[in-house]
């Protein structure tokens, strides 16, 4: 990391034309993974990536410049092209240095960057040598432990000056069901900001089993119907149907420039009364979580909806210029080749008041989603889609038949409206949110919810 | 970090790693200048700059290849690259030799492709083109709100390969993109969103009113879309949508999935698996291709092949590792991924057929146009080549386009899909893709399953 010295002659350097604001962020990450596939060992990795990058403000105008190379000289240069780019009306001031502001959201008792990869392939190898003798129908396990430690500096022209630390483990087994021609697989991934004690204490053996009954259902499973019907999404993973059809189209990366349809909505009813939902990057441990963000402000738990109104809107310091507000603490990045912007870390639809097993009593048909894929959304039309791993028929309040291959499609603005029973289960799960800033971890979370109708895009008719 | 530092230090490395205890060992280095604009509002809203590099490192100890990463280069790496990679390989246990590799008379390949049309990317030329297209893309409707996103990037870059058996080689490549995505809203209040992209290695190549006409078709040509009644459709893939369908499922045709019983190609090089009319070849140095890629990150000396020769299986892509495993030569297709290398295509191009577009609409009589798949990532399963996705495009009527439609899925099955392929056009595009470009026509599907919900 730089010397304070170095900084401020970047800062000034940067600041030498018309910018009214200038950044430097340092970003150092370490990571190691393994793989197994059937039991083998098939990737081990380790690797070390650093790197910096300056931001220029101008208004609402932004010069980004960043390298691998973290030379002072070679900063310095690219500073100057940064100010010579940068179009504003005065030049701007630089505020003392505050002192250095250290922080960490990381809840680690086993450091994972210590143990040995060679006790990670031992633990993944109980899952594999459990799952390729838990039925003649799986045929392939594979399974992957990755850890990375990641400080991020940032120090800007107001006086910022802050290094947050990361600290995330991820664990993935994925098991494959063939039968004929077909395959299905199964599949969990849970991620943590707690060390390695997660992994020990980790139900491995239930969840490997898991996997392996939902590659098994799916792989004798019929395809699921075309139609418009009743959906319930279970709980955790469920989630990220708020996280692409409301958590993107909150994001000021959207509302800032006018092209989200929840644009000008603050206060208004935009979701059925039932649903709340936060986006809380402070809890502690949890995947998603943060306690400063990248452009160096100190991380909240914001209420995004409360019993369906719009209360508040996921602001970085760019979308604050445009949207004539305050930055809410929730700009990411992946790393230093991405400039900030507004991103969602655990983002959740909070504990309702329905017992899971009433809300499918009362459905008369319908799909009930219990594993779900990823999605995605248009944020100027609402039109979102997401892809459901393993799913049942609802007939007369009973779950029945498994189904596969439905994805579900709507507008986002549409969904909100139509969720009309919440579960008291709410729970969390972890996944990667791609977009603008890059890939950062989040989580995606709800209870059970039913939405009273969404089109199933199924195979059968 | 220039080019000459890197590659003394790869030498070095190199070395050290044959002293440290590798059989062999192999460096590679490569680097990436960037810059790119974003117009908003009439003005540069974003600028950015960029230089940045990475080392990758990997050493062969009793048939376990090991790998270490890292962009810093001093004394200090060395020994972290070598000890990282040394603790790796005791952990492997994969029962496939690895192979640090060198073709003696193929072993000092130099190739550049950078050509002075690269100096023509200047923050200067790019705002002016940026600006000019914004307003131009604004005046071609009055419903046009906004145009959200319209950026232009260039990128260059060195690649550099050195290992302990002699392999030397240099190549480079550049490129540009420009990409623009506006929103419209109808009399009715009903939004709707279009882009299209252009790429190219030579700004002047720009073609702004074929890019304007396309953009308007992208957008305006689906003001008042809705869905449509479900059922099974003579489906016409957009050449657009063909690319993104066929290579979300391309990992079936590489040699490491069908090893590891993830593709249900194995097994089947030889046997008809597609349409007679479907071709499919993959060609490196495709002369139209903006990207020439003359051997692979292993050092291996890259060739044309089809992939698929009418209808049948003719070979699947091969890595040095692959390639052993199946008693074959590497077909040049071993790419860095991540830590590590496995296949990847180049250039693919689809033989076109002798139809044009329009005479594939007329083919099919009536079904419906498909020009944008979306949620690829998730809505697929590819190895059992089952998909539904959220898509949107036209109705066909009366062998003509008709009216656009939106909020419907389309379901199926690649497998099946790639073999009731009744006609291929000649509209070619081409894509950025894999390692290099996919060239495609549009195709015409005999049935595929669409769900809509359609209130007339």
């Amino acid at each position: 990391m730089f010397n304070d010295s170095d900084v401020q002659r970047i800062l000034e350097q940067a600041m030498s034309t018309t910018a009214d604001f200038a950044e430097v962020f340092q970003e150092v990450t370490e990571s190691k993974s393994v793989g197994l596939l059937n039991g083998k060992v098939i990737r081990a990795s380790t690797g070390f990536d650093s790197g910096t990058g300056i931001r220029l403000l101008a208004g609402t105008n932004s010069v980004y410049v960043y390298s691998s190379d973290n030379d002072i000289e070679v900063l310095l240069k690219l500073a100057k092209e940064a100010a010579a780019a940068i179009k504003g009306n005065d030049k701007g001031q630089i505020e003392a240095l505050k002192e250095l502001c250290k922080t960490s959201k990381a809840n680690v008792q086993i450091d994972p960057m210590n143990v040995p990869k060679t006790d990670m392939v031992d633990f993944l190898r109980n899952s594999s040598d459990y799952a390729l003798s838990y039925s003649p129908l799986i045929t392939q396990v594979a399974g992957s432990i990755a850890s990375s430690v990641r400080t991020a500096r940032v120090i800007n022209t107001r006086g910022v000056n802050t290094e947050d630390t990361t600290r995330r483990i991820r664990l993935s087994v994925e098991t494959i069901a063939t039968k004929d021609n077909e395959k299905q697989s199964g599949r969990v991934a849970p991620g943590t900001m707690k060390g390695y004690e997660f992994i020990n204490e980790y139900p491995l053996i239930d969840k490997t089993r898991e996997c392996c009954d939902t590659a098994i259902r799916m792989v004798n499973a019929g395809y699921a119907p075309s139609a418009k019907m009743p959906v319930i999404l279970c709980n955790g993973f469920g989630g990220v149907i708020f996280h692409e059809a409301c958590g993107h189209a909150l994001e000021a990366t959207a509302v800032g420039i006018k092209a989200s349809y929840f644009n000008d909505m603050k206060g208004q009813q935009i979701a059925s009364s039932v649903v709340s939902a936060r986006d809380n990057a402070l809890i502690d441990g949890e995947w998603g979580s943060y306690a400063t963000d990248d452009e160096g402000n100190a991380s909240s738990d914001l209420l995004l909806i409360e019993n369906g109104i719009l209360k508040n809107y996921l602001v970085d310091e760019l979308g604050a210029r445009r949207m004539n507000c305050k930055p809410t603490g929730c700009a990411r990045r992946q790393d230093y080749s991405y400039a900030p912007t507004s991103r969602m870390s655990n983002t959740f639809i909070c504990k309702g008041e329905s017992d899971p097993k009433d809300i499918i009593a009362d459905t008369e048909y319908g799909l009930y989603c219990t594993n779900m894929g990823g999605g995605s959304v248009d944020t100027s039309t609402g039109d979102f889609n997401f892809a459901v791993n393993e799913a049942y028929m609802i007939r007369n309040g009973k779950i029945a038949e498994p189904v596969r291959g439905a994805t579900l499609i709507g507008k986002g603005q549409e969904i909100l409206k139509n969720i009309d029973m919440v579960g008291n289960d709410l729970e969390l799960a972890a996944g990667m949110c791609g977009s603008v800033s890059g890939g950062v971890p989040v989580t995606v979370g709800q209870p059970t919810i039913r939405v009273s109708s969404i089109l199933v895009g199924g195979r059968e008719a | 970090m220039d080019i000459k530092t890197a590659e003394k230090f790869m030498e070095k490395l190199v070395k050290a790693g044959i002293d440290y205890g590798f059989e062999s060992c192999e460096a590679s280095f490569s680097q990436n200048s960037s810059m790119s604009i974003d117009i908003h509002n009439g003005e540069v809203s974003s600028y950015e700059n960029s230089a940045t590099s990475g080392l990758s490192f990997r050493g062969l100890k009793n048939g376990q290849m090991g790998y270490c990463s890292t962009n810093i280069l001093d004394e200090d790496s060395i020994d972290f690259l070598l000890k990282s990679a040394m603790e790796n390989c005791e952990v492997l246990n994969d029962e496939d030799p690895q192979f640090i590799y060198c073709d003696e008379n193929n072993k000092n390949l130099y190739f550049s492709q950078v050509t002075d049309a690269y100096a023509k990317n200047t923050y200067k030329s790019f705002s002016e083109l940026g600006l000019k297209l914004e307003k131009a893309i604004l005046a071609l409707d009055d419903r046009i709100d906004a145009v959200d996103n319209l950026s232009i990037t260039c990128s260059t870059g060195p690649f550099l390969i050195i290992n302990s058996k002699g392999l030397h080689s240099y190549r480079d490549s550049d490129g540009m993109s420009l990409y623009a995505a506006a929103r419209a809203t109808d009399s009715d209040g009903s939004v709707k969103s279009g882009s299209h992209f252009w790429i190219g290695n030579d700004i002047d190549d720009f073609d702004m009113d074929k890019f304007l006409a396309k953009f308007k078709e992208n957008l305006i040509g689906k003001m008042g879309a809705k869905s449509c009644k479900p059922g099974s459709y003579k489906t016409v893939l957009k050449s657009e949508a063909f690319q993104q369908f066929f290579m979300v499922f391309f990992s079936n045709f590489l040699a490491t999935s069908m090893q590891r019983g993830l593709s249900l190609l194995a097994g089947k090089e030889g046997e008809k698996i597609a349409s007679d009319i479907l071709t499919v070849r993959e060609e490196p140095m495709y002369e139209k291709a903006l990207t020439k890629i003359p051997f692979d990150d292993e050092g291996v000396l890259t060739t044309n092949k089809a992939i698929i020769d009418k209808g049948v299986f003719a070979t699947a892509l091969y890595d040095l590792k692959s390639a052993y495993k199946a008693g074959k030569n590497s077909t040049g297709n071993g790419f860095k991924s991540g830590s590590t290398v496995s296949e990847a295509p180049t250039n693919l191009i689809v033989e076109p057929g002798n139809k044009t577009y329009e005479e594939l609409l007329k083919d099919a009589g009536e079904g419906i146009i498909l020009t944008d798949l979306s949620g690829l990532h998730a809505g697929v399963n590819p190895i059992s080549g089952d998909f539904s996705l959220l898509c949107e495009g036209y109705l066909i009527e009366n062998g003509k386009q008709g009216r656009p439609v939106e909020q419907i899925t389309v379901a199926g099955n690649f497998f099946d899909a790639i073999k009731s392929i009744e006609a291929v056009g000649n509209d070619i595009i081409n894509l950025p893709s894999g390692e290099g470009e996919f060239f495609t026509p549009s195709v015409l599907i005999s049935s595929l399953a669409i769900s809509g919900d359609d209130e007339e």
